[in-house]
C-alpha cells in the first residue's frame, strides 16, 4: 500500500517530498533541541519555547526592516534599518536567546531557589508563555505578517533539480532552511561532545551536584542553556515564518506542540533523538498528499502515538534519561 | 602552631527540623589526616557536605586558610583548593572515565600538566587505565570510587575530604585504596576522612574526631584512641 502511495506521486514528487520534508524537518530539529537542552538540564519541559519563537520571528521581521500593521500600540511603526536577512536572523535569534534568559530568571530561577516541584516551574513557565504572546498582541497587534519577498538578494525564489522537460523545483527558502538547520546542528554536536565546556554541560546535564564539585558553576551553564535554546528557538521561528509567514502572536503554540512531540518521539533530554525525531515528523507530513494537507499535524500525531506504543523512550532513548 | 589549613567554629546544619550537626568545632591542619568517625546519619557526611557548601550551615563559621567559605557557592569552594569525593561516589555514569577525570581537572587551565596528572592516576590505579575509554556507569564499585578519587585529587586540592572510601568494597580494594590516601598525604594532600570502618580509619590517621548524633563528643590522637577500650567497644568491635 505504502509502495503504490508513493508511485501515484511519481519519481519528481518523491524527490521533492524528500528534499521539503528534510527542510521543514530540520527546523523542527533546532526547534527540538532548544526544548531538549533545557530539559536535559533540569529535567523540565520549558512551555515558553514556542512563545521564544514567535518573539525570535518579530525580532527578525522588525531588524529587516518590517513595517507593522493598524493595530496594537506600535501600529505603522517600523525600525529605520534594513538589516539583510541573514544579519537579522542572527541578531533577531539573538535577542531570542537574550529573552530566554529573562524568562529563566523571572520563571524558573526563584522556584529552582526554592526547591519547587517541577511541575511548578512547569506551569510558571506556561505563564511566561502568555506573558509573552500577549505583550506581543499588545505592541503589534495580531495580524499576519510576511517577509519581503526579495529577502535572499539576487537568489532565484526556487532552484530547479531536474531536468527543463522535467523540472524538479525546491523553493530557495527550503534550501537556506535545510542549509542554516543542519549547520547549527553540526556546530552544535561538535561543541557539545568534543570540548571542555560542552563535556561540563553533559555532566552538569548529568547530574548538577557533582558538577559542582568539581568547580563547574551550574548557575552559568543553566544561563547559558537558555540563551542556547533561545537563540535555537529564534533561528525556527525566523525560517520557518520566512518560508510561509508569521502567522501572529500565537505562531509559536501550535509549532510548540509539535516540537514537543518531536522530542518524545527522539527521547527526552536526548540531543541526536531531537534531530531524528525532527526529519522524522517533518518527512512524514511531506507525504501527507496535498489533499489532506490539513490533517498533517493529526497524521504526525498519530505517528508519535503508534510509535509510542512500540518505544515509549523514544527513538534513541533509553529507559532512563539519556544524555547526549 | 600555625594557622590551621581548616577551621570549623561551632557550626549547626538543620535539614528542615532536624538537627543534623549542633555547635560542630573542628581543626584540620596542613600535611593531617584527620578522620571523622561516627555511627551512621551521626552527621559525618553533612560536615564534609557543609565544607563544599552543598548544604547550608544555619550557624557557625568554615575558614579554609584564614579564608571565610561559609557563604561561598560550591565551585568557588573547589577553585580554593578544598575537593571532595562524595558519599556514593557520585561519578559521572554515562561519560567515559577519561572524561571523568578531565572534568576532575575543569577548574585547571595548564594542559600538559592536567594531562601527566592523568597519566599519573592511571599509574596509580592500573584498573583505571584498562578502562579509560569505557562508561564509568559500567565499572565496579571498587573502580567508581578509585574513580571518584582520582577526580578529586586530579584539581590538585591542598585539602581533600574523602566520604567513607571504604564502603561496600572488597577487603582487598579497600588496602589498595588506603595506600594510596596515605600515599597523598606523602606528596603533601591534607585529608579529612569520614569513615564507618573506624579501626582503618585510626590506623591511618594522625587524629580523630568522633560524631555523635550531631555533636562532636571526642577529639584525640589516633594512637591514644586505639588503646582506649572504651573506644575499642563502642567503635571497633
Amino acid at each position: 500500500m505504502q509502495a503504490s502511495f508513493l508511485f501515484n506521486h511519481g519519481h519528481h514528487s518523491i524527490f521533492t517530498a524528500i528534499l521539503n520534508g528534510l527542510s521543514i524537518g530540520s527546523v523542527y530539529a533546532i526547534f527540538a533541541l532548544g526544548y531538549t537542552l533545557v530539559f536535559s538540564i533540569l529535567g523540565i519541559i520549558n512551555f515558553a519555547h514556542g512563545a521564544i519563537f514567535t518573539l525570535g520571528a518579530y525580532f527578525s521581521y522588525t531588524l529587516t526592516g518590517g513595517a507593522f500593521g493598524f493595530n496594537g500600540l506600535l501600529a505603522n511603526a517600523s525600525l529605520p534599518i534594513h538589516l539583510p536577512f541573514l544579519f537579522a536572523l542572527v541578531l533577531g535569534s539573538i535577542l531570542a536567546g537574550i529573552a530566554s534568559v529573562i524568562v529563566e530568571r523571572l520563571a524558573f530561577r526563584p522556584l529552582r531557589k526554592r526547591g519547587a516541584d517541577p511541575l511548578l516551574t512547569l506551569v510558571s513557565s506556561l505563564g511566561a508563555a502568555v506573558v509573552i504572546v500577549n505583550v506581543i498582541q499588545y505592541l503589534v497587534g495580531s495580524e499576519i505578517y510576511t517577509f519581503p519577498s526579495d529577502i535572499y538578494g539576487r537568489l532565484p525564489a526556487s532552484i530547479n533539480f531536474g531536468t527543463v522537460e522535467r523540472p524538479i523545483a525546491i523553493r530557495t527558502v527550503q534550501i537556506v532552511i535545510f542549509s542554516v538547520s543542519a549547520l547549527i546542528v553540526s556546530i552544535l554536536t561538535y561543541f557539545i561532545n568534543f570540548t571542555r565546556f560542552g563535556k561540563a554541560l553533559q555532566a552538569v546535564s548529568e547530574d548538577a551536584i557533582t558538577a559542582s564539585l568539581l568547580g563547574i558553576n551550574t548557575e552559568k551553564f543553566i544561563t547559558f542553556t537558555f540563551f542556547l535554546s533561545g537563540f535555537l528557538a529564534g533561528l525556527a521561528g525566523t525560517l520557518v515564518g520566512s518560508s510561509v509567514s508569521i502567522a501572529g502572536p500565537y505562531f509559536g503554540i501550535a509549532f510548540g506542540l509539535k516540537g514537543l512531540g518531536v522530542i518524545v518521539l527522539g527521547g527526552l533530554g536526548n540531543i541526536p533523538g531531537a534531530v531524528l525525531g525532527g526529519l522524522v515528523i517533518g518527512l512524514a507530513e511531506a507525504f501527507v498528499p496535498a489533499d489532506y494537507s490539513g490533517y498533517k499535524e493529526a497524521i504526525a500525531f498519530a505517528l508519535l502515538f503508534m510509535m509510542l506504543l512500540v518505544r515509549p523512550q523514544g527513538l534513541l532513548g533509553r529507559s532512563v534519561i539519556q544524555k547526549v | 602552631m600555625s594557622q590551621p589549613l581548616l577551621e570549623i567554629k561551632n557550626l549547626s546544619v538543620n535539614y528542615g527540623a532536624i538537627e543534623a550537626l549542633q555547635d560542630i568545632n573542628l581543626v584540620v591542619h596542613e600535611g593531617e589526616i584527620v578522620t571523622l568517625i561516627g555511627a551512621n546519619g551521626a552527621g559525618k557526611s553533612t560536615t564534609l557536605k557543609a565544607i563544599s557548601r552543598l548544604v547550608n550551615s544555619a550557624w557557625g563559621q568554615i575558614l579554609y586558610d584564614g579564608r571565610e567559605v561559609t557563604r561561598l557557592p560550591p565551585h568557588q569552594v573547589v577553585q580554593l583548593g578544598i575537593a571532595h569525593s562524595p558519599e556514593g561516589r557520585r561519578v559521572l555514569s554515562q561519560q567515559t572515565v577519561l572524561a571523568n577525570l578531565e572534568l576532575g581537572a575543569y577548574t585547571r587551565s595548564d594542559r600538559l600538566g592536567i594531562k601527566a596528572d592523568i597519566e599519573h592516576q592511571f599509574l596509580t590505579f592500573p584498573r583505571l587505565a584498562e578502562r579509560r575509554n569505557q562508561l564509568a556507569g559500567t565499572l565496579s564499585g571498587g573502580e567508581q570510587q578509585m574513580l571518584a578519587i582520582a577526580r578529586a585529587v586530579l584539581s590538585r586540592p591542598r585539602l581533600l575530604l574523602l566520604d567513607e572510601p571504604s564502603l561496600g568494597l572488597a577487603p582487598q580494594i579497600v588496602q589498595e585504596i588506603f595506600s594510596v590516601i596515605r600515599h597523598l598525604r606523602q606528596s603533601g594532600t591534607t585529608i579529612l576522612l569520614v569513615e564507618q570502618n573506624a579501626n582503618l580509619a585510626l590506623r591511618t590517621a594522625d587524629r580523630v574526631y568522633i560524631l555523635e548524633a550531631g555533636r562532636l563528643t571526642l577529639t584525640s590522637a589516633a594512637v591514644e584512641l586505639l588503646r582506649d577500650e572504651r573506644v575499642r567497644k563502642a567503635y571497633l568491635g
